[in-house]
């Protein structure tokens, strides 16, 4: 014999006991005894009378042990590509050794100074100036880009200060 | 007893009457002759009679006792003809473990048992399994061919 749950308390009923009722629909109801039966039949919902497993599971009553354990899922970050610079070109300037850094900064430095020299050099002869003052300039905007931003963004606007 | 404001609400009629309590039996939902039942399978004139609202009724009940239990077979008059049924459903409180229904429902059926219909929709007590067995007679009358046409066992 199996095990049955009584539908209204949600009771195990063991072999002998209980009763059962078929509706017109079909439905059938399995009653742990005349009390379930009874409460069924005076159309009183099982979801608010106190002493059913319905109204325990919908007030969450005794169940604290099991949602305690529970864990809030955690986000997980995820580096994306922009449009500008592809996956692999962010992660290799995030990983550069900080020596290295500081080598290309002073690599870059250098060289703009060379061309401030030059373009200095190349404003006495007024002709030859603005090509190129145009040429230093855009050697410069292309070189301030790799570099960490605050500290070139200075010399990238006053260029010839220096 | 209760009291006359009560039977007022029911029938104003009984306010000329006096006050008189009116005493019931309690009702013992027997399934006995002129009892109308419920056809549940899907024969042809069983349909056509629920259809119409003059389901079949019971002029005879086979058994020693004047009325009937589930399992017992009846002489049921439908739509002008006497047909044989089998009570598969009662709507009084039967033996244990023997559900109770909320209608009494029958299957009709021929001389030899075999249902007139071709299915059963409505869930049938296993209880019947052993009862139709014993009633069935080999060279006879079988009335176990109607479980096979049933979708659902209670």
């Amino acid at each position: 014999m199996k095990l049955q749950l009584c539908s209204y308390s949600g009771y195990k009923i063991h072999p002998g006991h209980g009763s059962t009722l078929v509706r017109n629909d079909g439905k059938t109801f399995v009653f742990l005894n005349s009390k379930c039966r009874r409460s069924h039949l005076m159309k009183r919902s099982p979801r608010e009378v106190t002493w059913t497993v319905l109204y325990r599971r919908k007030h969450r009553k005794g169940q604290e042990e099991e949602s305690s354990k529970k864990r809030t899922r955690r986000h997980q970050k995820f580096q994306r590509a922009i449009v500008g610079a592809s996956l692999t070109d962010i992660l290799a300037k995030r990983n550069m050794k900080p020596e290295v850094r500081k080598a290309q900064r002073e690599q870059a430095i250098r060289a703009l100074k060379e061309k401030n020299r030059a373009a200095k050099a190349a404003k006495k002869p007024a002709t030859t100036a603005a090509p190129k003052l145009e040429k230093g300039k855009s050697a410069m905007q292309k070189v301030a880009k790799p570099m960490p931003k605050p500290k070139m963004a200075k010399t990238g606007g006053h260029g010839g200060r220096r | 007893m209760f009291s006359l404001k009560k039977c007022c609400r029911i029938t104003p009629q009984l306010q000329v009457v006096g006050s008189r309590s009116v005493h019931c039996s309690y009702t013992t939902r027997q399934v006995c002759k002129m009892t109308r039942v419920r056809v549940v399978d899907n024969s042809e004139i069983g349909k056509a009679a629920m259809l119409d609202g003059k389901p079949p009724k019971i002029i005879h009940i086979y058994s020693k006792i004047k009325y009937g239990v589930t399992g017992d077979k009846v002489l049921v008059t439908v739509k002008g003809e006497m047909k044989k049924a089998i009570i598969v459903g009662c709507h009084q409180e039967q033996k244990a473990f023997i559900p109770k229904f909320d209608s009494n429902n029958a299957v009709l059926v021929d001389e030899n048992g075999s249902p007139l219909g071709t299915r059963i929709l409505a869930p049938i007590p296993t209880f019947l399994r052993k009862k139709l067995k014993e009633m069935s007679r080999s060279k006879g009358a079988d009335y176990t061919k109607l479980l096979s046409i049933a979708t659902r066992y209670v």
